[in-house]
């Protein structure tokens, strides 16, 4: 029986969930704009005393990689690994656009091998993306993610269906490109803690006994840049 | 003049306290017993990751902290023979500095201090800079003057009790570590390039080349270093030459100048305030010339001088935890909910 926290600060809202005895008992789903920091102890002291748990008895970590907020996924990550440093426990990271292909639909059998690719407006008309394909239930990434103006994405994606997330909901930015897409149907509402629980437990299922790879954020552009171009 | 008190303060011997610091370029981590007793002290610097820019890259430096801290925790703990568990209390600095590079060391402090159910101590990098004296002197004397020239500050502390300090001067431009790097640089020394101007001005007699005392004939306590790099500046377009062929004596004779304000002012504040003790912290305080110009100008003043050793003048987070220790002690502590800061703020 697992219990686990899964944290994800990568974008302006704080999200957690909890595990306990291999269920999700707890989740916070808020946007708190630059204030992850200082919240994010409160909630999770909130979720886990909800549950009468202990910080102790945790088995795993599961934290958001990023593409997103660089500051935001570092917050996520000093919580996650100094966690685990201290419990001694181990800390899964997981990607932002992974957390993206879990929140669609998964398609009809026949067509599980059929590729889509999970977008990520950051900035500017800057997208992250990266293809997957269904594979036992969970949606596989495919390639590395990589990072593209809206202007070559339509080259990149093809006839392949998408779904597509933008920090800044009201953006326009690429919508001549975007309303071309054909965005796939999503079963799940936002790609918040219990999506990560569900991968990051996938994961620490997936290697009994570890070890796991320390987690790394993924920042894909230069920490000197201007602005980014390919 | 104000008489000297005696610290109050007493910090128990045995407490246990771990600090970090990553308010700029240097990620560190300390472990302190009681009010002095350094177990472990790791600083790591980014020197060689920004060299290529000529200057710190506020991003890359936020990613080395995150890479830098963890194993920085391990080595610290297995250095001090110390559990976490062991700990009373966890420090962190949390301002001024960059505020990407705080918020990685402040969410890991949070992170150990809710996980160990025990006190945050923020702490104000600057106001911990003098306490590198406290470590190597033990207590200071109240009431003390601090000149604190460290980064992109060049302040005068003037300090009444622990925790009871208000900034008596400041620098209105450059700081005056800021203004000899860049000068440096004019000569093609890598950054930082205060310790090559140090060593310059140690190796060579001043030339006879006038650099500007910037507010020195200004009654005031401030402090203004933009103007003599501008002089430098200039005097490198008029006699570039000269520069070149006499490097040694024009940078001695451009920190002598640097040194003439920095003693000056700091005497003067002494005065002014009544104080009979000074302190000297901060990256540029690991100058020797300066320290020189310090204890000629503080023995002919009848003023007590504190120097903290080299390795304790430039960011470390020893003396975050010293100070942390006397905020232990007084019961002074942070909530979880604790921000960082960019800017300087009493």
């Amino acid at each position: 029986m697992t219990n686990a926290l899964a944290i994800d600060t990568t974008s302006e809202f704080l999200s957690l969930a909890l595990l306990k005895d291999d269920r999700p008992v707890a989740s916070h789903y808020a946007q708190c704009g630059v204030k992850a920091t200082q919240w994010v102890f409160r909630e999770i002291d909130t979720l886990l005393g909800g549950a009468g748990l202990a910080p102790e008895a945790l088995d795993a970590l599961l934290v958001a990689v990023g593409p997103g907020s660089f500051t935001g996924t570092r917050i996520g990550m000093a919580v996650a690994q100094t966690f685990a440093q201290v419990l001694e426990r181990p800390v899964i990271g997981i990607d932002t656009l992974s957390l993206l292909a879990a929140q669609t639909e998964p398609p009809a059998p026949a067509s599980r091998d059929a590729r889509f690719h999970a977008l990520l407006h950051c900035a500017r008309d800057e997208v992250y993306y990266a293809p997957f394909a269904w594979h036992e239930g969970l949606p596989e990434r495919l390639d590395e993610i990589a990072l593209t103006t809206f202007d070559r994405l339509a080259a990149i994606v093809g006839e392949a269906p998408v779904t597509l997330r933008r920090f800044d909901p009201g953006s326009a930015m690429g919508e001549a490109v975007v309303s071309r897409l054909r965005q796939l149907p999503l079963r799940y509402p936002f790609p918040d803690g219990l999506l990560l629980l569900e991968l990051g437990l996938a994961a620490f299922r997936a290697r009994p006994g570890g070890p796991f790879p320390p987690p790394r954020p993924i920042y894909l552009k230069s920490e000197a840049f201007r602005k980014w171009r390919p | 003049m104000a008489a000297m008190n005696a610290n109050s303060l007493a910090v128990p011997p045995v407490t246990l306290g771990l600090a970090i610091d990553t308010t700029f370029d240097d990620t560190s981590v300390a472990i302190l017993r009681g009010p002095r007793a350094v177990l472990a002290n790791f600083t790591l610097s980014q020197v060689a990751d920004h060299a290529e820019f000529g200057g710190v890259v506020p991003e890359r430096a936020s990613r080395r902290h995150l890479e830098a801290i963890q194993p920085l925790l391990r080595a610290a703990t297995a250095q001090a023979g110390v559990r976490f568990r062991e700990l009373d209390y966890v420090a962190v600095s949390h301002m001024p500095g960059l505020l990407g590079s705080i918020l990685v060391g402040l969410t890991v402090a949070k992170s150990l201090a809710y996980l160990l159910r025990k006190p945050l101590i923020g702490i104000n990098h600057i106001e911990a800079h003098p306490y590198a004296n406290v470590l190597e002197h033990g207590e200071l004397p109240f009431p003390v003057l601090h000149l604190v020239a460290a980064g992109g500050h060049t302040l005068l502390i003037h300090q009444t009790d622990h925790f009871a300090w208000t900034i008596a001067g400041r620098s209105v431009d450059d700081a005056a570590g800021e203004c000899v790097d860049k000068v440096a640089k004019m000569f093609g020394h890598a950054m930082p390039g205060g310790p090559a101007v140090d060593r310059l001005a140690m190796e060579h007699a001043p030339g006879p080349y006038e650099f500007p005392r910037p507010l020195l004939a200004d009654p005031g306590l401030d402090f203004s270093f933009s103007g003599l790099k501008t002089a430098m500046l200039y005097f490198l377009r008029d006699h570039k030459a000269e520069a070149e062929a006499h490097p040694g004596p024009v940078l001695a004779a451009f920190f002598q100048a640097v040194c003439d304000v920095l003693v000056a002012k700091t005497l003067r504040g002494a005065r002014r305030l009544g104080v009979r003790a000074v302190t000297v912290s901060g990256g540029l305080a690991a100058s020797r010339k300066l320290r020189e110009r310090f204890q000629a100008a503080c023995a002919e003043a009848g003023l007590t001088l504190f120097y903290p050793p080299p390795a304790l003048c430039t960011d470390n987070a020893a003396m975050v935890a010293c100070l942390a220790a006397h905020r232990f002690a007084a019961g002074r502590f942070d909530t979880l909910e604790l921000d960082g800061q960019a800017n300087l703020s009493a």
